[in-house]
């Protein structure tokens, strides 16, 4: 029946091709925006589980609010059960950058916490931040990438030279983005006082990251804290929604395709009214004219979901080559994003078959053959 | 409903019928009404056929006498309204849906007037397609194919499409088609409506050739010449057999 089906597809080119293509540009959709969602869900998760344990503290007015000031540290430092406390200022490297997606970012730390800051990630090259380190910075992979520079270079930050003491490992994670200074330098050149923007908190061997957070929360004045469920779970509804966003817009691009693709399936079932009704008169059961159509439709969704799939990848391979200059990562083409693309668009091409499949084989012969 | 009871009185003396000699069709009052909207057609009122083995029949009649219908009737592309359709002495018209077509294939090859061939397929794809319903396996269908296109005359064309084919060639495809499966009858709608003469000729000397094998062949026409060159010819008015034998 293959062949047949095969020959039925190249008969009417033009047609077969626009339909193929209306798939292929939804999967291509699915694939690109999957791919991006597929990014951020990764880069989320890795981060996340860097700092898994730690429970963040921040001003009780937000983290974007202000900040808290040095003395806070040691207030929780102090809380029972936290083993460590060191607070960091954030700030975007570039003018302008944001903290938004893609931008690199400025940390300041004490440097003899860098070290507690960033495991389990290892430097790649030299070392972390020391006790007396002044103009140094400890950079992640994506701004060694970037800036193309390594151990001994300079990073300019606020008009100021720092120089590459350490590059860390390509982590997929916030952290490559990262440039590490001294908490101090930091609070300088920021002129931010005594302020950091978060406190980061670990609690002791055995010692329950929720439980502490409310504790800490209790016991420090004017701080709001966010524990490593709390964090995990306000992480996975942005993703969701994001997920959502992307993915749903993807899908209605591909439904578009489906939709042609029945169209186009309707159209030539009832050109071939008569064929159908040539193949009953043969001895054809349902099921035989059910299949073909079915099949032709179930193989323009496979086909269009293959071109789909290709220029998709090539998309996001080029685009990656080309940010890969920037240090950014945009995309990730996943397994699972490849096989949900891919049964989505031959479920899509065989779903859209079977109603004009359903209308062929009700057609009656004797007037199907009368058909001129 | 007194309708059924007459149908159990007629099948009654069709059992008696099959008796009497290698009876290969039969029917017992085939009627067939077509709603037109509103309006009942009667394009069959009652018809009783007995047609034997090897036989090589000609229906007639004026246009819209029900010629075509019948034919829908016998190879099972249509039900009648009533009356029953009896095939190598099996009542067709009791057979479920789901079992119509592999009758159709056993018992029924179709030969049409406008040939009805697959454009998209090969005269040797065209025969090759009514075995694939009978699910027999590739390499046999190729022989048969072969050999039912060599016996047509057709040996040298096997791999044009339809429209590289003249139209006698293109009937003569349709009617290996149409022996592919060794059917019980050959039924052909105006097998010669659209070609000419010399072609008809072609055409009514391989189905009589045929049935001189011992092919049971009914053919449908307007042309008396062609009706001439049958065993018998039976001439449907309105819905009804007017003249049984020649
Ligand atoms: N599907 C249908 N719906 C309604 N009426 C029909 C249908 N099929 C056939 N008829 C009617 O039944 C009658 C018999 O038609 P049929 O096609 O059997 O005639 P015919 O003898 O084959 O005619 P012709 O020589 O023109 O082919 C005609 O009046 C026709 O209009
Ligand atoms: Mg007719």
């Amino acid at each position: 029946m293959f062949d047949i089906i095969l020959r039925n597809l190249t008969q009417r080119k033009i047609r077969t091709g626009l339909t193929i293509s209306g798939i292929g540009l939804g999967i291509f959709a699915v694939i690109v925006m999957g791919g991006m969602s597929e990014n951020f869900n990764q880069t989320f998760e890795k981060s996340f589980s860097l700092t898994a344990e730690k429970i963040r503290v921040f001003s009780s007015v937000g983290v974007f609010g202000g900040g808290v000031t040095n003395s806070k540290v040691a207030e929780v430092r102090k809380v029972p059960g936290v083993e460590d406390a060191y607070g960091m200022l954030m700030a975007p490297l570039e003018e302008g950058g944001g903290m938004s997606f893609g931008g690199n970012q400025v940390t300041g730390i004490r440097p003899e916490k860098s070290q507690v800051a960033l495991t389990p990630i290892k430097v790649k090259d030299g070392r972390f931040l020391m006790r007396g380190d002044r103009y140094v910075t400890v950079i992640g992979s994506s701004i060694a990438t970037q800036y193309n520079i390594g151990v001994g270079d300079k990073l300019e930050i606020e008009d100021k030279n720092f120089t590459v003491v350490g590059v860390l490992e390509y982590t997929g994670s916030f952290f490559d983005a990262n440039a590490a200074i001294p908490l101090d330098i930091a609070q300088d050149i920021y002129d931010m006082g005594d302020t950091v923007s978060l406190i980061f908190a670990l609690p002791q061997e055995g010692v329950d990251g929720e439980l502490l957070a409310k504790r800490i929360k209790l016991s420090v004045d004017g701080v709001d804290t966010l524990s490593p469920g709390e964090l995990k779970k306000e992480a996975e509804q942005n993703l969701r929604i994001f997920s959502v966003i992307t993915v749903s817009a993807a899908v209605l691009a591909a439904l578009i395709g489906g939709l042609s693709v029945m169209n186009t399936m309707l159209m030539s079932v009832m050109e071939r009214t008569k064929e159908f009704g040539i193949l009953k008169a043969l001895g054809a059961q349902q099921r035989d004219i059910l299949l073909m159509t079915v099949g032709e439709a179930s193989i323009m969704g496979l086909i269009g979901g293959l071109l789909g799939l290709a220029s998709g990848w090539a998309v996001i391979y080029g685009m990656n080559l080309w940010l890969a200059d920037q240090g950014i990562v945009l995309f990730l083409i996943t397994p699972r994003l490849v096989a949900v693309a891919m049964l989505f668009a031959i479920l899509l091409g065989t779903a859209s078959g079977i109603y004009p499949a359903i209308r062929a084989t009700r057609m009656s012969p004797m007037e199907a053959l009368r058909y001129e | 409903m007194n309708d059924m009871r007459n149908n159990n009185d007629v099948g009654d003396i069709s059992d008696i019928d099959d008796m009497s000699g290698d009876i290969i069709l039969k029917t017992r009052d085939l009627k067939k009404t077509f709603m037109q909207g509103k309006i009942p057609v009667h394009a069959l009122r009652g018809v009783d056929i007995d047609i034997k083995r090897s036989e090589l029949v000609s229906i007639v009649g004026p246009s819209g006498s029900g010629k075509s219908t019948m034919l829908s009737i016998i190879g099972m592309l249509e039900k009648p309204t009533q009356g029953k359709v009896f095939i190598d002495n099996i009542e067709v018209t009791k057979a479920k849906n789901k079992d119509i077509p592999k009758l159709r294939r056993e018992k029924i090859g179709f030969v049409f007037q406008h040939f009805n061939l697959l454009s998209v397929l090969s005269a040797l794809g065209n025969v090759e397609i009514a075995m694939r319903f009978a699910r027999v396996p590739k390499k046999k269908r190729m022989t048969r194919a072969k050999e039912v296109l060599t016996e047509m005359g057709l040996g040298d064309r096997l791999k044009h499409k339809p429209s590289e084919l003249s139209g006698g060639e293109q009937q003569r495809v349709s009617i290996a088609r149409a022996l592919a499966n060794r059917p019980a009858i050959i039924l052909a709608d105006e097998p010669t409506g659209e070609v000419d003469t010399k072609t008809r000729e072609l055409i009514i000397n391989i189905l009589r050739r045929l049935s001189d094998h011992g092919q049971t062949v009914i053919i449908v026409t307007h042309d008396p010449w062609v009706a001439e060159r049958t065993d018998r010819t039976i001439k449907l008015v309105d819905g009804k057999i007017e003249d049984l034998l020649k």
